[in-house]
């Protein structure tokens, strides 16, 4: 399977992580591994319009108004889990803190929920919110984006890739 | 045939402009909503089905190259990316799926979508999507009274539809 975009959206509705996997085109065969763009918009690949920024701002409207729609229709205890389009395959958790994730992956992906639910105990939580230097707000990405948990994300979605 | 027929929910028709033209409820399940919420409800996925599709991820192509066998979709070669599954057409949200329902969206070529609620665990669903579309094909869009666009009030399309889906359980 194959991870292309990874959000995470605190209470605020801002979006405070963000990373993006490009997978390597499927015309070159190479042995190099996916290349990741964490921020900067890449310049000339058709992203000039919109750049990275407005796009979770996108998810994150998608992601808020499926979620409200799945509460009215299934009752409060009802959970959007993922939803399909024939391109790819979105995956949202949230937590009872209104910190929400979302991934987008491949079709072949099997269901990520437990995967995200991983990332928020043992990612997220371990390297984020325990994190004396870090804040209990993170506007603008403050502490989510420091080494240890961007180094096992990397590693948990390798992983997860290759399997 | 699939083996749970039981388990269609409900139906709803959105036009292409984003209207409610068509509500039916088959069996209970999820909550009831009134009419002005159920017109917020398609209004609503009318705008998040267009976002779902152009938040579509692009893959960059590394080379400029020209020889890319791109026949059924316009966009990727010309300006450095494709999509995922090149070939297919991008479309929007096809299914969604929630800890209780689960929801199945076909759009015509025309742009009228019919969604489907159904059991989470109710198989072949495309198949009663493509009947539905049938039906809505010969008794609504065949009815020589049904505006266009308008909601859909024609009581032979009501009749087989309820007793087709009926017949199935």
């Amino acid at each position: 399977m194959v991870v292309y975009s990874f959000y995470i959206f605190d209470r605020h509705a801002e979006c405070i992580y963000k990373r993006r996997w490009l997978p390597r085109p499927t015309s070159i065969v190479g042995k190099s591994r996916s290349n990741t763009v964490t921020d900067a918009p890449p310049t000339g690949l058709g992203q000039t319009v919109r750049s990275t920024d407005d796009d979770s701002k996108l998810v994150f409207g998608t992601v808020f108004s499926l979620r409200n729609m799945v509460r009215k229709l299934g009752g409060e205890e009802d959970n959007f889990v993922s939803f399909t389009t024939s391109q790819y395959k979105l995956h949202y958790y949230e937590t009872p803190t209104n910190t929400k994730f979302v991934m987008l992956t491949d079709l072949k992906s099997p269901s990520m929920r437990i995967a995200l639910q991983q990332i928020y105990i043992n990612l997220f939580v371990e390297y984020v919110v325990k994190n004396p230097l870090s804040p209990t707000e993170h506007p603008g990405g403050v502490g989510v984006n420091n080494e240890l948990f961007e180094e096992s994300l990397e590693q948990f979605v390798q992983t997860r890739v290759l399997s | 045939m699939p083996s749970n027929p039981r388990g269609v929910f409900s139906l709803i028709i959105i036009n292409k402009a984003g209207g409610l033209i068509y509500q039916r409820e088959f069996q209970s399940g999820l909550r009831n909503l009134s009419t002005n919420d159920y017109l917020v409800l398609a209004g609503t996925f009318h705008g998040v089905h267009a976002i779902t599709r152009s938040i579509t991820p692009k893959i960059p192509i590394a080379q400029p190259a020209p020889s890319t066998t791109s026949t059924g979709t316009a966009a990727p070669a010309a300006s450095g990316y494709s999509y995922p599954n090149p070939g297919v057409p991008v479309s929007g949200l096809d299914y969604l799926e929630t800890d209780k329902f689960r929801l199945t969206c076909f759009q015509t070529l025309t742009g009228t979508k019919f969604l489907l609620f159904t059991d989470p665990l109710t198989g072949g669903v495309d198949a009663i999507i493509q009947r539905i579309y049938e039906l809505y094909a010969d008794y609504v869009m065949k009815n020589p009274f049904y505006q266009i666009e308008m909601p859909v009030r024609c009581e032979a399309f009501d009749r087989h539809l309820g007793a087709w889906l009926r017949g199935r359980t």
